[in-house]
């Protein structure tokens, strides 16, 4: 199981009611792969950075799921197929967040090796002082 | 700054340039998100180019990041990929 995100925009048309049937859609999809929807968030309307098939604004959508590529691959096509979306992407994120795990273990660990250092440093030249 | 200024030879132009240096090193940003707009944008100026580290003073571990999150971006409109 991996890690995906996939984020993608609805046409700003689109009634409420679409949209959740679109997310819906997507979320049978995952979960009937054997996925696992993590994070649904829709991030609501905003303006596009630039003109997509005459569109100047969209309706962002954002699914956080684990699932294999299989359902990334399906969910890739449904989105493509359905009219009333405008654009997608899927980034796979689970490198990054082993990444960011070891980098953060990393940390902790010189920082408890530093905190232990620093307290032995002065009774070390205290000692040299003595002499 | 003053041993910078003796060290130049007589006749060049002195002026000290302030050492630059990478924003994420020093916030301790390990991960830069697409998503996030407002960061991403600080890095691409005007035209919507990918600032240049000669000018920004990111490192090159950090850069790498950048470019990645900033093309993720342009791919789902959140940034652009020139002005029009």
């Amino acid at each position: 199981m991996r890690n995906y995100e996939i984020m993608f925009i609805v046409n700003p048309n689109a009634t409420e009611e679409e949209i959740d049937k679109i997310n819906g859609q997507i979320e049978s999809i995952v979960t009937t792969g054997g996925g696992k929807v993590e994070k649904l968030e829709k991030m609501g309307k905003r303006r596009l950075a630039y003109e997509v098939d005459k569109h100047r604004e969209g309706f962002y959508v954002l699914f956080v799921i684990s699932a294999n590529g299989d359902i990334v691959k399906e969910c890739e096509r449904r989105l493509r197929v359905m009219d009333a979306i405008i654009k997608y992407i899927t980034v796979r994120t689970d490198e990054e967040i082993r990444r960011l795990d070891k980098m953060r273990n990393f940390r902790q660990k010189r920082a408890a090796r530093r905190g232990s250092g620093a307290s032995a440093a002065p009774t070390q030249s205290a000692e040299e002082a003595m002499q | 700054m003053k041993s910078v200024k003796e060290k130049r030879p007589a006749g060049q132009k002195q002026y000290y340039r302030r050492k630059k240096v990478c924003k994420f090193c020093v916030e301790r940003i390990d991960t830069i998100n697409y998503k996030d707009v407002k960061l991403l944008s600080q890095f691409v100026p005007e035209r919507a180019k990918i600032m240049p580290r000669r000018i920004s003073g990111v490192c090159s571990h950090h850069q790498r990041l950048l470019n990645d999150a900033i093309k993720k971006a342009r791919n789902i409109a959140l940034l652009p990929f020139a002005t029009e």
